[in-house]
C-alpha cells in the first residue's frame, strides 16, 4: 500500500523558484496499476523521482506498507530503493557492456540476494515478460525496442519491489509493442502484488490502467 | 577501441618514463664513477708553470702550510723540482736527448740541459730531475714524483721532515750510474747518499732524484719556495669547494687545477642529459596520468546515465567507483607492462642519443686534453717541456689526462633492475590514483534523479 501526502518539492533557479510539486496527497493499493497524466514541465517526472527516492521532497510523506521513506538518509534512500523500488524507463536504460541476463542479474546485486539464486531468477524473470530463453545471452545492442523493455520489466520486478515506477515505458515502442508492455506491467503486478505507476501522455495508454491520475503545475487530481 | 587507444598512449607514456628512468640511472652511475676515479685531490702551482719550460714565480711553504688551515684539507704535499746540469753533478743521466730532445734542447737552450755548440752541430744532454718531496712515502708511491706506479726496489724512502743529504733514484739512472743503496754522488758539490731505488717502469721518470723537500731548498738556494703542492680533500664532494678557497687564498699567485673541477666541465653534457631525463621522466608521469584522468573523464561523462541508472537501481557510490577504478587500473597496469617493456628496449638508443647529441653540442669535450701539471712537477720530457704520450685514461701526478675521454664517457651502459620495477608500479599506482581521482569526484555528483529527467 502506498500512500503519499502533502508531498512538495520546489526548485529554485536563477528565474525564480519552480514548484514542481505542490501538496500531492493519493494513494495505491498493492497489485494496482495507477497512470499519471500530464504534459511536459508538468512535475510528473519529478513526482516519479520522490516516489523512487533519487530526490527528497521539501515536506510530505512517503509511506510504503507503513514505512516511512521521506525523511530517510542518502544512504537509507539507496538501500531501500534497490529492495522496494524497481523503475522502467522510457529509454530502457540496459547497461549496454551487459547481456539481457547480467542485467536482470544487476538488480539482484544490489538487492544483495544470494548469489547462488540470482541467475535462475533472472532466467524466470525473463521468461515471465516473454523474452525468448535464447536471447538471454545477448546483449542490449542486439535486442529490439520491445525485448529490450521486456527486460526492462523483468529487471524491475526482479527483486520483489513493492513499488515499480515506469516512466513513459511505451513511449520509444510502436503503439502494438506498447499495448504489450502496459498489459506485461499489469500483469507483473498482479502477480507481485506491487503498486505500478506509470507516467505517461498518451491517453490510450492511460485507459488500460486502474486508475488515472492527471498532474498540471505540480498539482495531482483525480480523473474520474 | 577507445580502450586500446588508452593503453597505447599510456604505454608510449609510460615507456618513455621506464627510458628516462634508465637513461638517467646510468648516466649518473657514469658520472659517478668518473667523479670517483678523479681523486680527491688539487694541484697548485705557480701562476704560469709547466715543467721546465713554463716561467712564474716559485710559491713559498708559507704560502702552501696556510693552505692545510682551509675547511675540509686534510693535508698538503710540497714539492720542488730542480735540474742538475752536468757540471752540477756527479751523475750521468741516462736519456739520451735523442730527435725530440735535440730539438726542443736547441729551440729552449737555457731550459736546463747541458749544451755544447759547434759549427755545425748542437749536442744536448738531458738534465737529470731533482724532486724535493715533504712526502716520500705518497711520492714514491705515486705522489710528488707524478707516475703514480713508482715502487720501492731497495733501500727505503727518507723521512718527510728530513733535512739529510740523502736520496732515492730511479733505477735507469741508478743502473747507469753503477749506484745502489748506500752508494754516493754528488750534487751542489754536496755529497748525496742513496737511501732508496724506486722504479715506475718508465724511462723518464726513472732517470728522476727524489730528495727531502728542505734539502733541495738547501742545495738548491732556493730557500722555502715550492714549485707545486698537492691538497689532499677529506671528501669528493667538496673538492670544489676547496678549489675556489685555494683559489681565493693565493689569488694570482698560483694555478690552481683541480681534476674534479676539470672532470666536472667534461662531465657536463652527461648533467645535461641527466636533467634532461629527469624532467622528462617527471613530465611523462605526469602526462600519463592527466592522459588517464582526461580518458576517464570522458568516459564518465560519456557513461553518466549508466551511472545514474546504477544510483537508481540500488547501487552505492563505492560500488561504482570500484567498478571506474577497476577500469582505471586495468588500463594503467596494461600501459605499464606494455611500457615497461618498450621502455627497456629503447633506453639503451635513446641514452645513446642523448648522450651524444648533448656531448657533441659542448666545444668543452672535444680534443679530451686536460692540463697535466699535477701534484709533482710535471712530466717534462726531452728536457724542454715535452708532454708524453698517454693513455686514455692515465694519471699524471695527481692531475688526469683524458686523452679520449669523450669516447669514455659516452660509452655508457644501461640496465633496469629492481627499482626500475618498483618504479614502474610506483608509477603506474600514482597514474591510477590520479586519473581516477577527478572521475570518482565525478561519479559521486551524479545525482541520478537529473540524469533521468533529462530523458
Amino acid at each position: 500500500m502506498l500512500k503519499v501526502e502533502n508531498l512538495n518539492k520546489t526548485f529554485h533557479t536563477g528565474a525564480g523558484d519552480v514548484h514542481a510539486v505542490q501538496n500531492v496527497t493519493f494513494s495505491a493499493a498493492d497489485g494496482e496499476v495507477v497512470a499519471i497524466i500530464g504534459a511536459s514541465g508538468s512535475g510528473k517526472s519529478t513526482l516519479l523521482s520522490l516516489l523512487g527516492l533519487l530526490d527528497a521532497p521539501d515536506r510530505g510523506s512517503i509511506d510504503i506498507n507503513g514505512v516511512q521513506l521521506a525523511n530517510l538518509d542518502s544512504a537509507g534512500r539507496t538501500k531501500y530503493r534497490s529492495t522496494q523500488v524497481g523503475f522502467v524507463f522510457q529509454q530502457f536504460n540496459l547497461i549496454p557492456n551487459l547481456t539481457a541476463k547480467e542485467n536482470v542479474m544487476l538488480a539482484l546485486e544490489f538487492a544483495r540476494w544470494p548469489k547462488e539464486d540470482r541467475g535462475q531468477r533472472a532466467e524466470e524473470m525473463l521468461a515471465m515478460v516473454g523474452l525468448d530463453a535464447g536471447k538471454a545471452d545477448r546483449r542490449p545492442a542486439k535486442l529490439s525496442g520491445g525485448e529490450q523493455q521486456r527486460v526492462a520489466i523483468a529487471r524491475a520486478f526482479a527483486a520483489e519491489p513493492q513499488l515499480i515506477l515506469a516512466d513513459e515505458p511505451t513511449g520509444s515502442l510502436d503503439k502494438s509493442t506498447g499495448q504489450k508492455i502496459v498489459a506485461l506491467l499489469r500483469e507483473a503486478a498482479t502477480k507481485q502484488k506491487a503498486t505500478v505507476l506509470v507516467v505517461t501522455h498518451d491517453e490510450k495508454i492511460a485507459q488500460q490502467a486502474d486508475r488515472r491520475l492527471e498532474i498540471e503545475d505540480g498539482v495531482l487530481k483525480e480523473i474520474a | 577501441m577507445r580502450s586500446v587507444g588508452v593503453v597505447v598512449i599510456l604505454a608510449v607514456a609510460i615507456a618513455l618514463s621506464i627510458s628516462m628512468l634508465i637513461a638517467r640511472d646510468a648516466v649518473s652511475t657514469k658520472i659517478n664513477t668518473v667523479r670517483a676515479s678523479t681523486g680527491t685531490t688539487i694541484t697548485v702551482s705557480p701562476k704560469g708553470f709547466f715543467g721546465f719550460q713554463g716561467g712564474g714565480t716559485a710559491l713559498t711553504t708559507t704560502q702552501i702550510n696556510g693552505l692545510l688551515s682551509l675547511p675540509n684539507v686534510t693535508a698538503v704535499q710540497e714539492s720542488l723540482s730542480e735540474q742538475l746540469k752536468s757540471t752540477q753533478t756527479s751523475l750521468i743521466s741516462p736519456t739520451p736527448a735523442g730527435q725530440l730532445g735535440q730539438q726542443f734542447g736547441s729551440s729552449a737552450g737555457s731550459s736546463g740541459g747541458s749544451s755544447t755548440s759547434g759549427s755545425s752541430s748542437f749536442t744536448f744532454t738531458i738534465p737529470i730531475r731533482v724532486i724535493g718531496t715533504n712526502s716520500p712515502g705518497t711520492a714514491v708511491v705515486g705522489g710528488a714524483n707524478g707516475g703514480g706506479t713508482e715502487k720501492l726496489t731497495s733501500g727505503k724512502a727518507f723521512s718527510p721532515t728530513s733535512t739529510s743529504d740523502v736520496a732515492v733514484i730511479g733505477n735507469t739512472l741508478a743502473t747507469k750510474n753503477k749506484l745502489k743503496v748506500g752508494s754516493t754522488f754528488t750534487a751542489w758539490n754536496t755529497k748525496i747518499t742513496v737511501v732508496g731505488v724506486f722504479s715506475a717502469g718508465s724511462t723518464f721518470t726513472d732517470s728522476n732524484v727524489l730528495m727531502p723537500l728542505a734539502t733541495v731548498q738547501k742545495l738548491a738556494s732556493a730557500s722555502k719556495q715550492v714549485t707545486s703542492a698537492t691538497v689532499v680533500v677529506n671528501n669528493i664532494n667538496n673538492v670544489a669547494s676547496v678549489d675556489r678557497a685555494v683559489t681565493k687564498r693565493l689569488g694570482s699567485a698560483a694555478d690552481v687545477t683541480s681534476t674534479q673541477a676539470t672532470v666536472q666541465s667534461e662531465l657536463a653534457p652527461l648533467n645535461s642529459v641527466k636533467t634532461i631525463s629527469t624532467y622528462t621522466l617527471i613530465g611523462s608521469v605526469i602526462g600519463a596520468a592527466i592522459i588517464l584522468l582526461l580518458s576517464m573523464l570522458m568516459i564518465v561523462r560519456e557513461r553518466r546515465r549508466e551511472v545514474g541508472v546504477l544510483k537508481a537501481l540500488g547501487a552505492t557510490n563505492r560500488s561504482i567507483l570500484t567498478q571506474f577504478i577497476a577500469e582505471s587500473t586495468t588500463f594503467t597496469v596494461l600501459g605499464a607492462v606494455v611500457g615497461f617493456v618498450a621502455g627497456i628496449a629503447i633506453s639503451s638508443p635513446i641514452t645513446s642519443a642523448l648522450v651524444s647529441a648533448s656531448s657533441g653540442s659542448t666545444p668543452s669535450s672535444v680534443g679530451g686534453f686536460v692540463r697535466g701539471s699535477g701534484g709533482g712537477p710535471s712530466f717534462t720530457g726531452g728536457g724542454s717541456g715535452f708532454t708524453p704520450p698517454s693513455g686514455s685514461f692515465s694519471r699524471s701526478g695527481g692531475g688526469l689526462r683524458f686523452g679520449g675521454i669523450n669516447n669514455t664517457l659516452t660509452q655508457i651502459h644501461t640496465s633496469a633492475g629492481w627499482s626500475t620495477l618498483a618504479f614502474a608500479f610506483i608509477a603506474a599506482l600514482i597514474i591510477a590514483a590520479l586519473g581516477s581521482s577527478v572521475a570518482a569526484a565525478t561519479i559521486v555528483r551524479i545525482r541520478p534523479a537529473e540524469v533521468l529527467r533529462s530523458e
